[in-house]
């Protein structure tokens, strides 16, 4: 059934002048019987094991589109999730998040650690033919850190104090000072090929959207507003994937992708938790064609405060907050149970998470007494506490998230228990990051941040960190933290790193520069008929081997409707 | 005048189901307090997206708050905005039409081309950009809503002024040495009131769709406040699953609308004399 409707969508596109009558009867004709038994057999074939095999087609979607594909450019996950499939890195991270070459072959660390050497693989080839060698490398590093091109990024790979390419396999990188989260970064440096980019503008090159890779897939077709279309590169440096395409369609509405999954038009999209909970555990035929899939999200959800205001300079205030807010019911009500509490700001169960701190617990009558020690007091009985005979209230900003927005009205509702007047105002991303973060303008906000795979979070905490546009935003300034940031950084034993993160965790839990909110789970739907998946998920995520993902042939879409 | 231009009205069915619907919604509105069955900002995280029940006859929403409490406390906000805002384009309409049409002239051109360049812009999309800038409030939308949709009254108001100018009884009075205000005020604006009435009415069921809208885009009224346009943006995601939180607001706003139409077209039958009933 979903077959036809995709040609007629095709037909409807290539002649316009086709009579609706047609359309209509072509439309009827297709829901016919005969389609309604295609489906039940494929309902049928779901669950039986098929040997991998090659070829296929894979459609998942996008909200935003990409502005271009050259990810340390563009800057936004949904270019990085198309740019991933097509550009290589020097190292990766494996299934349990253990660092291993990608097109480097193995890489040394030298003695006073300040020296790193990567060698690269042999005979690496650009998907158009021509070699790969340790001078794209170079080029790749050159231009990230280039001011011209203005690379969100940058600050990682400018500390790098010299670059040399002694040979054409051999790459190597000098730090002024040995630098932990080193390898780390040259894992999230997509390598691009110089021979097609040099002298030319990153930014308005091309390329951008025609880029040439090195990885599983290469660009086929880029139809604006509709989908990107990659195929598989036969020159591939790390073997061949199994899926032939890939199809990334650009539905911007999450409501519109989840339709587009319940009729089988889509393979794949990221779930929130009522979708995951309660929509399709009620529905018996999405339960069939469809695998959930639940795995700790690489991000935290909180309240942050902006510490130059009064009166959240006052750590008996940040704490008051904190006792106020009551994360289960944030976790049972917004995420319905899909996910966890926290209390340092890494993947609980990592190394880097400091197993021995405890999020506050929801105490409102300590949160009370707190407050009655900073000085606030319900003078005139209004239910609203006041100091100096001004109100404390304050306003919550937050972008148009609705899990963020649901936690803010829960907060808004806890606190006025304690007396605190909250207002709430949802701004879209764009203005939000512009006119409230970037320029310090807001009170309080609800945000999340990511959490990447090396403890470092110098960008975040550090007091040097705070110009605008710089992500330390909230203003937070501690000489302690400072300290800590600086030696993590500095410490390459494992051990000694774990030991300051985790007394970092400790000191920023007990100052309480923000109120973690919850962790939630990265929740995944995808159709049954892409096999090959690990379930559970690895630590790296259940999307860690898609290249061995397959469509057994039985189950795959008519390959003319996938275009 | 005002009992039997109520009576005309109302001799029709279709008016009179207009009007039935108008004070119905006023009455559920104006009584919410009192016949709410739950406190409309009341969140119980056990009882997340029930189905309507006796319990919560409209189901509750992503939060546990009772979708039949929202939707009266919405509804106050949504004729609020509709009278307000509507209010402020009628009077803007009315000063500027009167000068156009009374004095003429240059003041008049500059008038009718502000009236063709504000014309020009879609008025949703010039709302959307003006209430970026601005922060989302009931009054703010209020404010916005009637500052961009002034220009139908300034129209009729000129239209009328320029018809009556020529008119005997005005020619009349301005011979005998009447001023412009007395003109002005006892002349030409108490005759043109009937086109002002309709158009005010009609223009109301537009601004409640406005204000639905822009609270849909999360535009208007701010969380956890109600309004039958952010109920339903709630109920956007689960559309497939939980039907009632588009639903219930959906028709809530379509019947308004619809109310506002009916008695406005009705008034406006009932007003002139050219489309009585002969259609």
């Amino acid at each position: 059934m979903k077959n036809f409707a995709f040609l007629n969508n095709k037909l409807l596109k290539r002649n316009a002048k086709v009579s609706s009558t047609f359309l209509l009867l072509f439309l009827l004709s297709s829901c016919g019987k005969p389609a309604q038994d295609a489906t039940k057999s494929l309902l049928e074939n779901l669950n039986k094991t098929y040997p991998s095999q090659s070829g296929g087609t894979f459609i998942d979607a996008t909200i935003g589109e990409p502005s271009g594909l050259i990810y340390m450019v563009a800057g936004e996950s949904a270019a990085g999730a198309i740019s991933s499939n097509i550009f290589n890195k020097l190292l990766k991270y494996d299934k349990n998040l253990d660092l291993e070459g990608e097109l480097a072959e193995n890489w040394k660390i030298s003695a006073d650690q300040k020296t790193i050497t990567f060698k690269l693989k042999p005979n690496l080839k650009w998907a158009d033919g021509k070699p790969l060698t340790s001078a794209d490398v170079l080029w790749t590093w050159q231009a990230v850190i280039d001011e011209k091109t203005g690379s969100p990024y940058a600050s990682d790979y400018q500390l790098v104090k010299k670059a040399e390419t002694p040979d054409a396999l051999t790459f190597s990188v000098t730090y002024e000072q040995a630098y932990a989260p080193a390898l780390d970064s040259w894992s999230g440096l997509q390598i691009l090929p110089k021979h097609l980019l040099v002298n030319q503008d990153l930014h308005t090159s091309a390329f951008t959207r025609k880029p040439v890779g090195s990885s599983y897939y290469q660009l086929d077709r880029w139809t604006h507003g509709e989908n990107i279309k990659l195929s598989r590169n036969p020159r591939s440096v790390l073997g061949q994937a199994k899926i032939d395409n890939l199809v990334t369609r650009i539905i911007p509405d999450s409501s519109a992708q989840f339709l587009e999954l319940m009729a089988d038009n889509i393979d794949s999209m990221g779930l929130d938790p009522i979708k995951y909970a309660r929509i399709i555990p009620a529905r018996p035929e999405l339960q069939q064609k469809l695998a959930l899939y639940k795995e700790l999200g690489s991000g935290y959800t909180y309240m942050g405060f902006n510490l130059k205001h009064q009166p959240f300079d006052d750590v008996r205030v940040r704490h008051a907050i904190n006792y106020a807010i009551d994360k289960q019911e944030i976790i049972d009500g917004v995420y319905l149970g899909l996910g966890i509490d926290i209390a340092s700001p890494y993947k609980p169960g990592t190394r880097w998470s400091n197993p021995n701190l405890k999020p506050y617990p929801y105490d409102p009558a300590k949160a009370k007494a707190l407050l009655k020690a900073a000085g606030f007091v319900d003078s005139n009985n209004d239910g609203i506490l006041e100091r100096d005979g001004k109100p404390f209230s304050f306003e919550i900003l937050t972008n148009q998230n609705k899990e963020r927005e649901k936690s803010a009205v829960l907060i808004q509702h806890r606190l006025k228990d304690v007396g605190i007047q909250v207002n709430i105002r949802a701004i879209e991303w764009a203005s939000f990051i512009s006119r409230f973060i970037k320029t310090g303008d807001f009170e309080v906000v609800v945000l999340g941040w990511g959490l990447g795979l090396d403890p470092d979070q110098y960008n975040i905490w550090h007091s040097s960190q705070q110009a605008p546009g710089q992500f330390n935003f909230i203003g937070y300034n501690n000489p302690t933290i400072d300290k800590l940031l600086e030696q993590g950084r500095l410490e390459l034993n494992p051990d000694k790193r774990m030991k300051i993160y985790h007394e970092f965790a400790q000191t920023l839990l007990e100052d309480s520069p923000i109120v973690y909110l919850s962790a939630g789970y990265g929740l995944t739907a995808i159709h049954k008929r892409v096999k090959g998946i690990d379930a559970p998920a690895p630590p790296a995520g259940v999307g860690w081997n898609s290249y061995d993902w397959y469509i057994p042939e039985p189950l795959r879409r008519n390959e003319i409707a996938a275009k | 005048m005002n009992k039997s231009l109520l009576l005309k009205t109302l001799a029709n069915p279709l008016s009179k189901a207009g009007f039935v619907i108008i004070v119905g919604v006023f009455l559920l509105a104006m009584l919410a307090p009192i016949i709410a069955p739950y406190d409309p900002d009341d969140i119980n995280v056990k009882a997340i997206l029930l189905t309507p029940s006796f319990e919560h006859w409209m189901g509750t929403d992503g939060l546990g708050r009772d979708v039949l409490s929202r939707m009266l406390y919405g509804g106050r906000i949504s004729l609020l905005v509709g009278l307000v805002a509507v209010g402020i384009s009628t009077a803007i309409g009315i000063i500027l039409g009167a000068i156009a049409g009374y004095y003429r002239g240059w003041v008049d051109t500059v008038i009718m081309r502000l009236v063709d360049v504000m014309l020009s812009i879609p008025s949703f999309f010039l709302i959307l950009a003006v209430i970026a800038f601005l922060t989302p409030s009931i009054i703010n939308v209020m404010i916005v809503i009637g500052l961009t949709s002034w220009m139908g009254v300034t129209r009729l108001v000129r239209a009328e002024f320029l018809s009556l100018n020529s008119r005997e009884f005005v020619q009349a009075s301005r011979t005998l040495g009447a001023k412009d205000a007395r003109l002005i005020f006892m002349h030409l604006l108490p005759n043109s009131l009937t086109p002002i009435i309709v158009s005010s009415v009609l223009g109301i069921a537009g601004a409640v769709l406005m204000e639905s809208g822009l609270s849909f885009l999360g535009l208007g009224v701010q969380a956890p406040q109600a309004s039958w346009g952010n109920i339903l943006t709630d109920g956007k995601d689960y559309i497939q699953f939980a039907w009632w939180l588009s639903l219930f607001p959906g028709l809530a706003i379509l019947i308004t609308v619809l109310g506002y139409n009916l008695l406005g077209e009705g008034l406006r039958d009932a007003l002139d004399p050219r489309s009585s009933n002969a259609k």
